[in-house]
């Protein structure tokens, strides 16, 4: 049995110390850093040219950018449960969490995919202009942030219910994955606001 | 076999780094003005004429760096020599760590090889052949980031690897070059722009992918100076 609520006071972080694993949080941090050279390319070109995003703006479907953002943020919930149901020993249940929040982070890919493909077939591709091009390579790396967190929680649901690992150490790399999986929820819910939602002009 | 590691001529090696990274800056990317380097939508007469007017300097920039190429590929072996105390050697994380190095020299050798006939006779090729050399180099040094990024994945999954109490090298800087390898990718859409941050010469795909992999190496370079010395004292 993986469930080891015994030991729940060993597992809980020092309020001092961030949950997971420090050299994950660096990455976490550097990425966030580099989507926010992102963000500030995005902002510059649109004061440049705020007529030009604007209609571009008005030619996204809100319906695709709100989807993903409840999918999201339903996946991220359901992972912070994960969290803290390791934290509390409960390792069976955490690996069934992660497995939902899998589940439920999956149309994301869909919705994604069905998104681009409305795009193309209305001849909005990546050099189409400066907007489509930030939107497409944001989006695009964004993507590939989402499919990396698939894997991870592949991972990690298999690491939960390891018994041959420390529990300390299992609840470290859930605490880390379930970290790097806000990110990406944080980084679409500012991509959704400043590509699908903020007014240029 | 007393069981020592025998640590002759690696700090020699790990100082080729920073080495590397300063000669490349200098003869690369000043001489041959690619630090920045022209915009891919500069007229091809303005290209050809700084071809022209400095052929000398340019010719000059890639001899020496081409000389200096190789000092990448040997700072590379030695940091996988640190890396053969964190895991097995036989673990193929050190095989690709090498190899990784080792074809970074080459896509770094090639390329600088282009810039170097543009400025072999420049007086005798038309402004388009002359731009074309530029543009087939930059395409050439951006689009082979992945095998860049073979050496940087390697080293920082090895390195998490680490199960002293204090890592050789720290796990910030095993993820940070993680995270670098990742970086690279964004170079996938540089032949797309001919101006903007997504440009060869833009703010991402040039300023932010170069310096975090000019950084990378002499940051690596301090740790595993570092690392040697404890492998020495047999820590």
């Amino acid at each position: 049995m993986t469930t080891l609520a015994a030991n729940a006071p060993h597992l809980s972080a020092s309020p001092a110390e961030l949950p997971g694993d420090s050299g994950v949080w660096f990455f976490i941090v550097a990425d966030m850093c580099a989507f926010a050279v992102f963000f500030l390319v995005f902002m510059v070109g649109r004061a440049a040219d705020p007529a030009l995003y604007e209609a571009s703006r008005q030619m996204l479907d809100l319906r695709f950018g709100l989807a993903n953002t409840l999918i999201l943020l339903t996946s991220g919930a359901l992972m912070a449960q994960a969290a803290r149901d390791a934290r509390r020993g409960a390792f069976q249940r955490a690996r069934q969490m992660m497995i939902a929040a899998l589940i439920a982070g999956l149309p994301f890919g869909l919705s994604k995919a069905l998104e681009w493909q409305a795009k193309f077939a209305h001849g909005l591709t990546l050099t189409t202009n400066e907007f489509f091009t930030y939107y497409f390579v944001f989006t695009g790396i964004h993507f590939l942030h989402f499919a990396i967190g698939l894997v991870v929680l592949i991972m990690l649901q298999k690491v939960a219910v390891d018994d041959r690992m420390p529990t300390a150490t299992r609840l470290r790399w859930i605490e880390a994955g379930g970290a790097y999986w806000h990110m990406v929820d944080l980084l679409w819910i500012v991509l959704f606001a400043m590509l699908y939602l903020l007014r240029a002009a | 076999m007393d069981g020592t590691v025998d640590t002759r001529y690696w700090r020699f090696c790990a100082w080729m780094g920073p080495l590397f990274v300063l000669v490349f800056f200098v003869c690369w990317g000043l001489l041959g003005h690619n630090f920045p380097p022209f915009t891919p939508d500069t007229p091809a007469s303005v290209v050809a004429a700084y071809f022209r007017e400095n052929a000398g300097s340019v010719r000059l920039g890639m001899v020496v760096a081409m000389t200096f190429a190789p000092a990448y590929g040997v700072w590379g072996y030695s940091i996988a020599k640190v890396l053969e105390q964190v895991i097995d050697k036989d673990n193929i994380l050190v095989q690709l760590a090498r190899v990784g190095a080792a074809w970074t020299t080459i896509t770094v050798l090639v390329p600088t090889s282009f810039w170097l006939t543009a400025a072999f006779r420049p007086e005798a090729l038309p402004d388009w052949m002359i731009q074309m050399l530029y543009d087939m180099a930059w395409l050439l040094i951006d689009l082979a980031y992945a095998v860049t990024s073979v050496q940087l994945f390697a080293l920082g999954i090895g390195f998490l690897a680490d199960k002293r109490k204090v890592p050789l090298v720290p796990k910030w800087l095993a993820w940070y070059g993680i995270w670098v390898g990742f970086m690279f990718i964004l170079e996938c859409v540089m032949p797309y722009f001919r101006n903007g941050a997504l440009a060869r010469s833009g703010v991402l795909n040039f300023w932010i992918e170069f310096l975090i992999w000019m950084v990378w190496v002499p940051l690596l370079t301090v740790y595993a100076i570092k690392a040697i010395g404890r492998i020495e004292r047999g820590e």
